[in-house]
């Protein structure tokens, strides 16, 4: 006991505090530590591997293997796109129309609230034609002639499915890889497995817009760093003058000033990280110096005054009003650029459960010219060689009709069991249509992927193995996929 | 009188060493080391070979039934305890321990501490056989361990493992199926049991007349029917079924060589196909490219090691340095608008040179130096100069990077005298060349020239100018 008391005292002397010890600190790394000698334990592997100190070895900030994509732009369309007027087409439903959805069929599905008390299901078939279109010869519905004409660089997955019939537990599913909020976001998986790729803008970034259709709420849940450290929380980019709250200083302070600010509150955040060993607290020293930096670089990102004429005209003339779809997306390809790897889109506005033969054209118009103009602009610029570029909802809609049975202004409910998305570029092989629904378009009949094979695939794509980006958590390692998900190889090149 | 004060000296020093021991593995996250004694961990190499021989030399003798002599235990515990703390020293400088290095110091924590026990246990003269026997063997055990593991940990992993063959030669381009893939599968996978001097299962894959024969079983492949070949349904089957091929121990071929064969098998088999016949829907096409450019991968390997610790002080707020995948050499570099720009931000990675795999200096107002640097880069596969001020001069130093297969240059300066130069550049698979001074002619020189490269000049004029014009919902 000498030798130990001493040895402290030595450290003590020559360092302020090397062993940035709390008492719980203290504890739980001396139980380790006699635990692990015990020479018995020397056979069994795992007693080590459990202590507390290999997390901090763990390799972050790295992928696991070579990359095929960079960074992530995700368009979510938020509400959830009907699939059966959109990108799988079900000629059935016209020569059943109006027939009841066999039992069969639906075998026994939950149905939401808003359905489950309807007399009879009617088969409802698209109000909008369906045609054939480039080398791929993809079907694809005229809600989207500008999509449409990059059906050869996108690959459209018909047979998503998930588990929630609700939007907030099916969206938090999708950007969490669980219902129940309080998870880290895709988003924050990914900057707590890859890093920052440019150190100045945040590596997650959202951006939301809002269509004249149905819509429902986005809350910051959604791009919550749940668990993970909060510097990898998504940041909220508002449209006009001010895309982040507070990060203009205020008059009369000038850039030096603020600086030795910094520095000051800095000195004193290191002495409370030295005393008490949180690193929370460095966390929010980044923060600091983050924002910081964020004041330069934010502005230069967003202002899209030096685009040319031809690229305006490219995403739309919309793309010119902060706030829109089409302005986002361009914005998007400028974040993209400055190495900010995950760029979330949220367009609100897609729950259709009445009138969807109009409300789907306006937000179908909203999103078509500017997601299409999105990835023609990074394949010209290279970028779609490591930028993956994902467009989809948090679930499909039924194929009978909701409400009054009337083919102009029909509505469909939610429907869990079999959605389309689509994904171009990063990794993805360009124009396939991959998986099959029944003739229904009700139930997955070839190549189901779920939503946890899906964040496996994107995690793939990334250079990441969706089974060893862990991170303890009360007691126990979280993933993305948390235990299941498969990496959908044939989806990738 | 004096012996026994000696022997008490003895045993405090043995007590002290293994406390101290036991107080470094015990907090060893906390422990920061003085340079000073940090280095003395420097002597583990040489100081381990004592307790090595002198520990096995007295379990020797202890363990057939000769006594051993106190003198001989006293140096070889201290010795055992002086290895394992500087052992430990050695490997406190090592910034993130692997497995081998984790057992090592694990083991040699427990030989150190397991002597001292036997060195306490004869000096409370519990000569007990059945104690100090026990102690013995297994302390035998545990030094034949760590010397295996710090053997691996010097000397490399593969060091104690058989010779294996040499490295596989690079897949021509334009590859004859059966030759440069079916047999280099086949090399790597069957052929050690299955060749003309072994035939086990009267079995040879060496040539193509073997494959058809096939052996006891019947015939190994029938062209156009892989599904009742019996070389595919034999890879196929469960892994722990008797007849799976390659059996228990050896290296099983991965899903994309099975594929590889399949595919093969079902196209005929034949043994003069190229890839350049088959057309591009072939999935086998797909399959070999994959393959050929896995090969790319290993290429990395031979890349010069770069240490963490330069890489950080390489980068800054604006240049970004990434190891491309965990423990690799391959370097990717993205660079940043600084406020203030110097050449010198980028001209200082030339220490690192030759590991830069993927370069993005885009919209950096680049010249003649930092161009001087990027021709330094002879590893370089992807590099983007777009919308940076270089002309034909900045351009022409690229001549010579044999590995860049992409290349970003739109919104620059280049004209037609720069044709040449891309031209000549053999790798190159993709290139982006809009906004820049180059013609139409130019354009189709190149393409002439160079079939394989996908070049990007922009969005196609027709498909850009349905955008521009105002579409109208078509329904």
């Amino acid at each position: 006991m000498e030798e130990h008391k001493n040895n402290l005292e030595e450290n003590k002397s020559k360092d302020e505090n090397p062993l940035k010890v709390n008492r719980r600190h203290f504890f739980s790394q001396l139980s380790v530590g006699i635990g692990s000698l015990a020479l018995g334990s020397l056979l069994i592997p795992d007693l080590f591997k459990g202590s507390a100190g290999t997390l901090a070895a763990q390799p972050l900030g790295i992928p696991h293997f070579a990359p095929k994509a960079k960074r992530i732009i995700y368009l979510f369309q938020a509400g959830g796109p009907s699939q059966l007027e959109s990108f799988d087409y079900k000629p059935t439903l016209h020569k059943r129309m109006g027939e009841d959805l066999p039992d069969s069929v639906r075998a026994g599905q939950r149905l939401t609230g808003m359905t489950s008390g309807q007399d009879s299901f009617p088969l409802m078939p698209s109000a909008v034609k369906f045609r054939q279109h480039g080398e791929s010869q993809k079907w694809i519905s005229d809600f989207f002639p500008h999509i449409a004409k990059i059906a050869d660089e996108i690959t459209v997955v018909r047979s998503m499915q998930t588990e929630a019939i609700n939007h907030d537990p099916a969206i938090t599913f999708f950007q969490t890889g669980s219902q129940i909020s309080g998870r880290p976001s895709m988003g924050s998986w990914l900057s707590y497995g890859l890093g920052n790729e440019n150190k100045n803008l945040p590596s997650f970034v959202v951006l939301t817009s809002r269509g004249k259709g149905n819509s429902q709420g986005l809350y910051s849940k959604l791009w919550s760093s749940g668990f993970l450290d909060s510097k990898h929380q998504g940041v909220l980019l508002r449209s006009g003058k001010d895309p982040v709250l507070y990060l203009n200083d205020p008059d009369g302070l000038s850039r030096s000033d603020k600086r030795h600010l910094l520095d000051h509150v800095s000195s004193l955040n290191k002495i409370h990280h030295v005393e008490t060993g949180d690193d929370e607290i460095e966390s929010r020293i980044a923060q600091y110096e983050m924002a910081y930096r964020m004041q330069m670089s934010v502005p230069d990102v967003m202002d899209i005054s030096k685009e040319p004429e031809s690229i305006i005209k490219l995403y739309g003339e919309d793309c010119q009003v902060p706030g829109t779809y089409a302005a986002n997306a361009l914005q998007a390809r400028r974040l993209a650029e400055n190495g900010v790897r995950f760029i979330q889109l949220y367009h609100q506005g897609w729950d259709q459960h009445g009138n969807l033969p109009n409300e789907m054209a306006g937000q179908a118009k909203d999103v078509d010219q500017a997601s299409a103009a999105l990835v023609m602009d990074l394949k010209q610029r290279g970028m779609l060689e490591d930028t993956l570029v994902v467009w989809g909802g948090e679930f499909g809609r039924t194929n009978y009709c909701q409400g009054h049975f009337n083919p102009e202004s029909y509505g469909r409910d939610h429907h869990p069991r079999a959605f389309s998305i689509w994904m171009a570029g990063g990794g993805i092989k360009p124009g396939l249509t991959y998986g099959k629904t029944d003739e229904f378009g009700y139930n997955v009949i070839e190549n189901p992927v779920h939503i946890n094979d899906f964040h496996a695939t994107l995690m793939y794509a990334m250079g990441l193995d969706h089974e060893q980006l862990t991170y303890k958590h009360q007691g126990r390692r979280f993933r993305l996929t948390d235990v299941a998900g498969n990496v959908v190889k044939d989806l990738l090149i | 009188m004096t012996n026994t004060l000696k022997n008490r000296w003895v045993d405090l020093i043995v007590l002290g060493l293994s406390v101290f021991l036991i107080f470094c593995f015990l907090f060893e996250s906390y422990i920061a080391l003085p340079r000073l004694i940090s280095w003395f961990g420097r002597l583990h190499p040489i100081i381990l070979h004592f307790p090595i021989v002198l520990l096995l030399m007295a379990i020797f003798l202890g363990l057939t039934g000769k006594k051993v002599p106190q003198l001989l235990l006293t140096i070889a515990v201290i010795s055992a305890l002086i290895t394992a703390i500087s052992g430990f020293f050695l490997g406190s400088e090592v910034p993130a321990k692997g497995d081998l290095l984790f057992w090592h110091q694990w083991l040699g924590g427990g030989v150190a501490l397991l002597a001292a026990l036997w060195y306490a246990l004869s000096q409370m003269r519990l000569n007990q056989k059945r104690y100090t026997k026990a102690v013995q063997v297994v302390l035998v055990g545990l030094v034949v361990a760590t010397g295996h593991y710090g053997g691996m940990v010097t000397h490399g992993e593969e060091f104690l493992a058989l010779p294996t063959k040499k490295r596989q030669k690079k897949i021509p381009e334009n590859s004859l199926i059966y030759k440069d893939i079916v047999t280099r599968i086949m090399d790597d996978k069957c052929v050690s049991c299955h060749n003309p001097n072994k035939r086990k299962g009267e079995l040879i894959l060496t040539d193509m007349g073997g494959l058809l024969k096939g052996g006891e079983s019947g015939n190994a492949l029938i062209p156009g029917k892989p599904e009742e070949s019996e070389l595919i349904k034999r890879l196929h089957l469960p892994k722990d079924h008797e007849d799976h091929m390659p059996p228990e121990g050896k290296i099983p071929l991965t899903e994309d060589e099975i594929a590889i064969l399949e595919r093969w098998i079902a196209l005929g088999a034949s043994d003069t196909v190229q890839l350049d016949q088959l057309g591009s829907e072939e999935p086998l096409v797909g399959m070999v490219r994959k393959m050929m450019a896995s090969g790319k991968t290993n290429s990395w390997a031979k890349l010069p090691k770069v240490a963490d610790s330069t890489l950080q002080n390489l980068a800054s707020d604006y240049i970004t340095i990434n190891r491309i995948s965990s423990n690799s050499q391959a370097l990717s570099i993205s660079v940043f608008l600084p406020p203030n720009y110097e050449p010198n931000h980028i001209t200082d990675l030339k220490r690192i040179s030759n590991n830069i795999i993927q370069l993005d200096l885009s919209g950096i107002p680049i010249g003649e130096q930092e161009m001087d640097l990027v021709a330094q880069c002879k590893n370089l596969e992807w590099l983007e100069l777009d919308k940076t001020p270089i002309t034909d001069t900045e351009l022409n130093k690229l001549t010579g990077l044999d590995q860049l297969s992409m290349l970003k240059v739109y919104g620059t300066g280049i004209t037609d005298q720069s044709i040449s130069i891309l031209k000549n550049l053999k790798g190159l698979k993709s290139l982006y060349v809009w906004e820049t001074q180059i013609s139409d002619a130019g354009f189709s020189k190149l393409k002439e020239s160079s079939p394989q490269l996908q070049l990007n000049h922009g969005i196609d004029q027709e498909l850009k100018a349905s955008f521009i014009e105002k579409d109208s919902l078509l329904f």
